[in-house]
Order: structure tokens, then sequence, then C-alpha cells
């Protein structure tokens, strides 16, 4: 490791190791905080309240519990979702072809915000005689969480078995049936076995994302009185009277589950190298179906979809032109006055909309160019360093934002030295700024080292011979070839950012609230349709920024036709 | 081309980000007319204010605990006097000076709920009633007292005092009145549905009342006076046990560097000019009773008699009585 590595690892330190120490430390040293006589007494009472209090083992219980059975039906429907929509012809594609795109980027409060206008006791499903009471009591608990997470998290078991099922080619599937196996064996004896590695992946990265939740936990769970973890981590980090320790107890116990699946993952991982798929397979074919099949297999991915996100949408845009949930969708219902009280010019949601779309499209800004930064000189740097950073950027994704968040207020607001500095400050933009760059970070290093990884050395050190020196290089030689996924990280990020919840929670400006907490608000005020009319003009918004800059990126960067000689 | 249209597209949406120059005041709190108050003190004065609403009462204070020895606030505004005596032990708020208490112009209720350590100004009260649902519970059958909602036991709804600074008030003034070993047999007896009996706000109490789920509620009286103008079917009835008087108070920052802003906040809010502010609006909180001098409450809500809490037991017992509510009545 030379010199120029340590601004690399000290940005790292400050972003994210600091504010998650502090946060875990306190689970050891509950005093290290405290306002009148702070300390570094060694104490476990905290660790051991968290894990032998009844309170948080049920915390625990339902976390590990609701991860196991989302990463179950997730996969499940994922895998359908990818083994039909890839090897099938089906009809009406337009209307799942992007689903599971736009799922992901939905954010899981919005949905489980729909669902409850759907489901609650006075909801659309009850007014419409679809729903008895029981229906609705199931759905505030387990089931409504698992229903929920499932039709939320599924695209991400369909992407990975998906590109899966991409590397497994057609050749082996030709084969068995040259043997004369009929499809259903075909599926249960050769193909299935094959795409254990992605399913095993597939069921831990949901389980993952199922225990760091923060957007139904916030919502449907706390509504419910289904503690978990992460909104345990929240309560006792910010209502009255606060406890600290306990807090960095239940982060930590957090963590080592999310840790210990992600060790799994990485074992995954290296077994998966062994795979049988060769560059030589010959692409997969869709195949035909039998008129009533491929109605039959049709409606079931159409319904899947339905219910991911074009129903939660429709319940939005019904919500936010609806006057109130009682009257439902009787005609005299229908108004304009949420839309038009968002888009009021002194009114305070409007302000928020143009605040997060600010705080968004700096941070994406910033991220992107760290990353581009970072990446560029971990593509020269040694083996070591470019494991270990990127192993800390993935391990990053995995930190819960309400764990980040809190070490953020804990940092910049009490340790001395940081919290007199005057940029970043806490209470100020620039702190949520920085706490939403510090989650981004992760996943624009990823997309842009992917990238930068697979230009040629050459091109640089032509560069370098004509005396470019290192900011040239990046700026003229780097930046236009990876230029592409530049964007795209830089997309990718404002869509997160704007929908962002926990850190925007814990790290509100004051100068104003940006959108997430302001709708997680206006619904537990019961406000529901200012709170929906400001998810869909927010979502219109973004949609249409991201969109636009998607466009315009793609128009002007296909020149790599063109220029390559016929 | 594009690289310019996108950069172009990126400054503009930053531009919205840039910091605000940092306002004079900066007010936490969690009631429904403060936002407005703010605003037509900024228009009287010229002085601007950055208000700050982070949730509940609970959040709130949660806030300005994890905030700790350097809290960020000039000016808390919330319900609750028992919080403010903690607050006040821990650091976090200082006592209101002398000159600022003497300016305002104090009714008897008002002088009733001045404290001793000085820890809050009041700016109005409300109190907890039973809520009750007209077209579930004949008028005959309407509870009278604390005690009688044993007749409602698993049909009352009730906030969990931990997630709201008006519930911790209600428990705080019930046991004093029912006595704490008695209170706490008493609800141990009557809130038996824990669905019901850890909400988290007063909104969620008129739901749980008027959709039937529970027959009853605890709910903060100006809660149900807002339903009950809107026309719906609920009735405030005050308990024969008494009733304790939850202030809405201000109090000042430990380390606010603006008090002669904060100075200025407070005259406005004591003056007719802020009490008819706190009055312009239909939400829960703008149906308190006033605590100015000549200042009358809106036509709607009826007079109460109030017993004063304890404020010394009520801070001294908190954290160890709301986790025996969290640990009896809240949902796991």
């Amino acid at each position: 490791m030379s010199w120029v590595d340590v601004p690399i690892l000290a940005v790292f330190c400050l972003l994210i190791v600091l504010p998650l120490l502090s946060v875990l430390a306190q689970a050891v040293m509950p005093a290290l905080f405290d306002p009148k006589a702070p300390g570094f007494g060694l104490d476990v009472s905290a660790l051991d309240h968290a894990l032998f209090a009844p309170r948080v083992l049920r915390s625990i219980w339902h976390s590990v519990e609701l991860g196991a059975a989302v990463a179950v039906t997730a996969t499940l429907t994922g895998g359908l979702f990818a083994a039909l929509t890839q090897r099938f012809r089906l009809p009406l594609r337009a209307l799942y072809a992007p689903v599971p795109w736009l799922v992901f980027l939905t954010p899981g409060y919005l949905k489980a915000m729909a669902w409850v206008l759907l489901m609650a006791p006075g909801g659309y499903l009850a007014q419409m005689g679809l729903l008895p009471h029981w229906g609705s009591d199931a759905f505030f608990g387990l089931g409504g969480l698992v229903l929920v997470h499932t039709l939320s998290l599924f695209p991400l078991p369909a992407f990975i078995i998906g590109s899966a099922l991409t590397g497994l080619g057609q050749d082996i599937e030709d084969a068995a049936r040259l043997s004369g196996a009929g499809p259903w064996r075909i599926w249960l004896r050769i193909n299935l076995p094959l795409l254990l590695p992605a399913i095993a992946l597939s069921l831990i990265a949901t389980f993952a994302e199922v225990l760091s939740d923060f957007g139904l936990a916030a919502t449907i769970a706390r509504s419910a009185g289904f503690g978990v973890l992460t909104y345990g981590i929240y309560a006792a980090a910010s209502d009255y009277p606060v406890d600290f320790p306990l807090a960095g107890a239940e982060a930590l116990v957090l963590l080592t589950l999310i840790l210990l699946v992600t060790l799994g993952d990485r074992l995954l991982r290296r077994q998966g190298a062994l795979r049988l798929i060769s560059g030589r397979s010959k692409p997969s074919q869709r195949h035909e179906l039998g008129p009533w099949a491929r109605w039959a297999w049709a409606a079931v991915i159409v319904a899947i979809g339905v219910l991911a996100i074009w129903l939660p949408l429709g319940v939005i845009l019904v919500r936010a032109f609806t006057a109130t949930l009682g009257a439902g969708l009787d005609q005299s219902n229908f108004t304009m006055a949420n839309i038009t009280q968002t888009l009021s010019p002194d009114a305070p949601a409007l302000s928020s909309i143009l605040r997060s779309f600010g705080y968004a499209a700096l941070t994406a800004l910033i991220a992107a160019t760290i990353a581009l930064i970072l990446a560029a000189r971990l593509d020269r740097a040694g083996p070591n360093l470019r494991a270990s950073v990127t192993g800390l950027a993935l391990g990053t994704i995995a930190i819960p934002g309400i764990v980040l968040g809190f070490g953020y207020i804990l940092v910049w607001n009490r340790l001395p030295g940081f919290r007199d500095w005057p940029f970043p400050h806490y209470g100020q933009a620039s702190l949520l700024v920085m706490g939403y760059v510090a989650s981004a970070l992760p996943y624009c290093l990823i997309i842009i080292l992917t990238a930068v990884g697979q230009l040629a050395p050459s091109l640089t050190d032509a560069a370098r011979l004509h005396g470019h020196g290192v900011a040239a290089r990046l700026v003229k030689v780097v930046l236009p070839l990876v230029l592409l996924s530049v964007i795209t990280a830089v997309l990718l990020t404002f869509i997160r950012t704007v929908f962002e919840l926990p850190i925007s929670q814990l790290l509100v400006p004051q100068t104003g609230s940006p959108v997430p907490p302001y709708v997680v608000r206006l619904l537990g005020h019961d406000d529901d349709g200012l709170a929906s009319a400001l998810a869909l003009v927010c979502m219109v918004g973004a949609g249409a920024i991201a969109g636009l800059g998607w466009r315009v990126a793609q128009k002007h960067l296909t020149f790599a036709a063109k220029e390559r000689p016929q | 081309m594009m690289k310019r249209a996108s950069l172009g597209l990126a400054l503009l949406l930053s531009t919205a980000a840039l910091p605000a120059a940092a306002a004079d005041l900066v007010l936490y709190d969690a009631l429904d007319f403060a936002g407005h108050v703010a605003e037509a003190f900024t228009k009287a004065t010229g002085v601007t204010v950055d208000v700050v609403e982070p949730g509940s009462t609970g959040e709130t204070l949660g806030k300005i605990a994890a905030e700790g020895n350097n809290p960020q606030f000039d000016i808390l505004w919330v319900d609750g006097s028992a919080v403010f005596e903690r607050l006040m032990q821990d650091g976090s708020v200082q006592a209101i000076p002398a000159d600022i208490a003497a300016a305002a112009k104090f009714n008897d209720l008002g002088k009733a709920l001045m404290p001793a350590s000085m820890a809050f100004i009041p700016t109005g009260a409300s109190t907890t009633a039973i809520e009750v649902n007209t077209t579930k519970v004949a008028e005959a059958d309407y509870p009278k007292s604390w005690a009688d909602l044993a007749k409602f036991a698993g049909a009352v709804a009730a906030k969990d005092p931990n997630l709201s600074g008006p519930a911790y008030q209600w428990l705080a003034g019930f046991f004093q009145t029912n006595g704490v070993d008695a209170g706490k047999a008493l609800l141990a007896e009557v809130l038996t549905n824990k669905d019901l009996s850890g909400l988290g706000s007063g909104g969620k109490i008129n739901k749980a009342v008027l959709t039937g789920d529970a027959k009853v509620g605890i709910n903060q009286d100006s809660s149900i006076i807002a339903k009950q103008v809107a026309g719906e079917p609920v009735v405030a009835v005050y308990p024969s046990e008494g009733s304790v008087a939850l202030p809405e108070g201000l109090g000042i920052g430990a380390k606010s560097q603006h008090m002669e802003a904060v100075a200025k906040f407070i005259a406005f809010v004591t003056s007719p000019e802020g009490q008819a502010a706190m009055q312009d609006g239909d939400d829960t909180d703008f149906f308190f009773i006033p605590v100015i001098d000549g200042v009358k409450p809106k036509a709607e809500r009826p007079a109460v008699t109030f017993i004063t809490l304890d404020d010394k037991a009520a801070s001294e017992h908190e954290t160890e009585w709301k986790q025996w509510y969290k640990d009896s009545f809240v949902p796991q």
C-alpha cells in the first residue's frame, strides 16, 4: 500500500467505519455518549439485555422468521417469473417486461402505504366487499408482511436466477430432450440442480434484504405491532427516554446476522466458479406453448405484475385524486385538492420535493465522482487493497441505513472535534447529503468499477506517455470510455436517494424535511390523501428526470458501433 | 452536448439543495399550530424561524436526547410538564429567565401551571378524557369515572405513553388520582386487548373508536373535540376522579445563542395576536384551553376544572412507568 491509498481509506473510515463503530461500541461501553458523565467503562449489561430481554428476543425472532419466510416465497416467485419470461413465448409482454425494474425502483414504504389503503378495515377492498374483517386482521401481521415483502423483493431472485438461466444455454436441455425427457422432467432433473447455486444466492440475498429493511418495519410492521430489529434500533435511539446502549446492542445483533448470511453468500460464490457454463453454450430459446398453457402462464405472470406494481401504483393514483378513503371510488369523492395542495408554491410539500430532488442530484454527482476516482485508482492498486475496499463496499450495502444514520448523529453532534466542524454539520443539509453519499457510494463503486475493469491499461499508459497528468487521464481518457456506466450510476443513485427513508428520517435538516420522512409523517397522521399525492408527484418527477437523462445519454452515446471498423 | 445537458440538469437541481441561510430561531415542536404560529411571528416581526417537526412528541424528545449535551434548538414547544422537568435535569433546556416569564399576562390557570423550576412557560392546556362513540354506547351506559372503564374491559383504546407525550401526562395523573398499585391493577383489568392499548397517536384512538373496534378510548380531549366539530359521533366524558391539566409548554434550549429572538417569540405567543394564530385551525391542538388573561377558548371547547400534577413524582418515575406500560399493554 502506498501513501496515495491513504485518502481512499480515509474516505471510507469517515463515511462508514467511524459512524458504525460509534454505534456498535455503545453495546459494551454504555456511558460513551452519556450527556453528564461520558466514559469508556466496559459493561455488557446492554448486550445481555438485548440477548435475553423477551421483547428484544421476540423482535430478533420476528426478523429471522420474516426473513426466512420471505426468502422462500420471493425466491419461488422470482424464479417462476424468470423461468417463464425467459424460456417461453408469452403474450402481453408489455404488461410484465418492465415490472421487475419498476418494482425494484419503487420504495418499500410506498408499496406498503398502497397495501394498507387496500387492506385496512375501511380500505378499498373492504368497501368493495372483497375482504372480510378477518382478512384485514390477518394482513396486519406476519401474513401481510410476507405478502408485501415478497411482491417487493421478487425482482432480486428474478435477476439472479434469470442471469443464471441465460448462462445455462440450450445444449444440456436439447441433450435431455433427445434422450426422451419431457419438459417437466427437464426442469426438475436438469435445470433445477444446475440453478441451485443461483437459488441459494437468491435465498441469502432476500433474507439479508428483509433483515435490514426499514420501510415496511416503520409502516405495516409498526401499526401491526410486529416488532422487528430495525424498528427496535430506531425506537431505542429515537423514542424518549432513549436507550443508546440498547440500540447499539440491537445493531450488533442485526449486523452479526447479516454478516453470517453474507459469509454464506461468499462461500456460494466461490463454488459458483466451478459451474459448467461455458462460452460455447448455445443461447437459450423461448419455447412455444400450447394455447391454453400460453394464456394460463401469461395470466400468472401478469397477476404477479399487477399485484407487485400496477395495483399499488393504481391505489396511490386513486387516493391522490380522492378526498377521503371512506368514500372510496364514489364519483363525488374525486378531487384535485391533494394534487393542488402538493403543487402549491407556498405549501411544505412542493418545497420538500424540490429539496429532495436537489439533495439527490447533489448526492448522485458526488457519489459518482468519488466512485470514479476510487475505481480508477483501485483498478491500478494491489490486489489486497482492491479486495479489501470492494469487500468493504459490498459489506456496506448490507449495513442498514438506520444504523448508519444513527452513527452519523453520534459522530457529528457528539464527538468532540467533529461536532464543531462547520461543514458538514449536524442539523444541516450537508450532513444529510454526506449520509446519502455514504449509502450510495458502494452501489456506484460496483457499477463503475466493473466498467473501468474492462479498460485496457495500454490506453491510460499511452496518455501518460503523451504527458497527461493523473487528473487529465481520468477526465479525458477514462471518463469518456465509461460514461454510460457513470450515467447509469448517477441516475440509479438519484432515484434511490429521492426515496431513501432511514437516513432521511434521522438526519432531517433544520431547514426542512425531504420527501420520505414527510410522507411517513403524513401517513402517521392518517393524512393518506396528501401522502399519496406527494408520492405520486415525486415518482412522476423523479421518473421523468431519470428517463430524460437516460434518453439523452443513450442517444448520444451509441458512437461505439459507428466508429468500429467494418 | 449530452454532457453539458446532464451537467446543466444536475446543476439546476443542485441549486435547490443549496443550504438556505440559517434562520434566526430553531423551533422543535410536535403541535399542530406551531408552524402556523411561526409564520405569523415571522410576518409580524421579521424574525425567521426554522420549524423542525420530527414526528410524535416521543420522537421529538428522542431527537433531543440523541443531541445530548449539544442541543440544536432554541425553542421546544410540546405537550407535557413532566417531560420539561426531566429535560431540565438532563441539561437540554434552561430555566425561563424571570423577566420573560413576568412579561406574560397569565390567567389563574396559567399562574397555576407555571412550574417552580421555570423549566417551561405554559402557552395553553388540555386534558385527557374518555372518548365515547355515541352510536355504540347508550347515554345511560357512558362511563363516568376511570373505574367505570372496567365495564368496557377489552374494548378500550389507549395510547402508548412511550410514543405520546399527552399519554404519559395522563398515566402519571391517573396514578396520582387512583393510586399507583390500584391504578396498575385497574389498567390490567381494563386493557386486555393489546391491539387497542398500544396505539401511537390521538388520531389512531379516534379511528378505533369511530370504526367500532373500540367502544371507548382514553384520549386527549382536544382531539375528541376536533372530531366532534368535524361532525363525527363522539363525545368527551371527564372522569369523576378529576382531570390533570396537560400544559403545552415552551422551553428554551440550554445552549441557545439567540435569547433576544427567543424573548420576542415568547412575547408574540403570549400576545393576543399569537393566541389568535394558535386558534386559527381545526386540528386537535387548536382546541386548547387558554392560559392568558382575557383570551377565550374556541366556542366548542367545554370548561374543565383541573387538579395539578405532581411533576416531581411524574418525572422521577417516568422511565419505570413507561417501561411497565410497554411490557404490560404494548404488542410485542
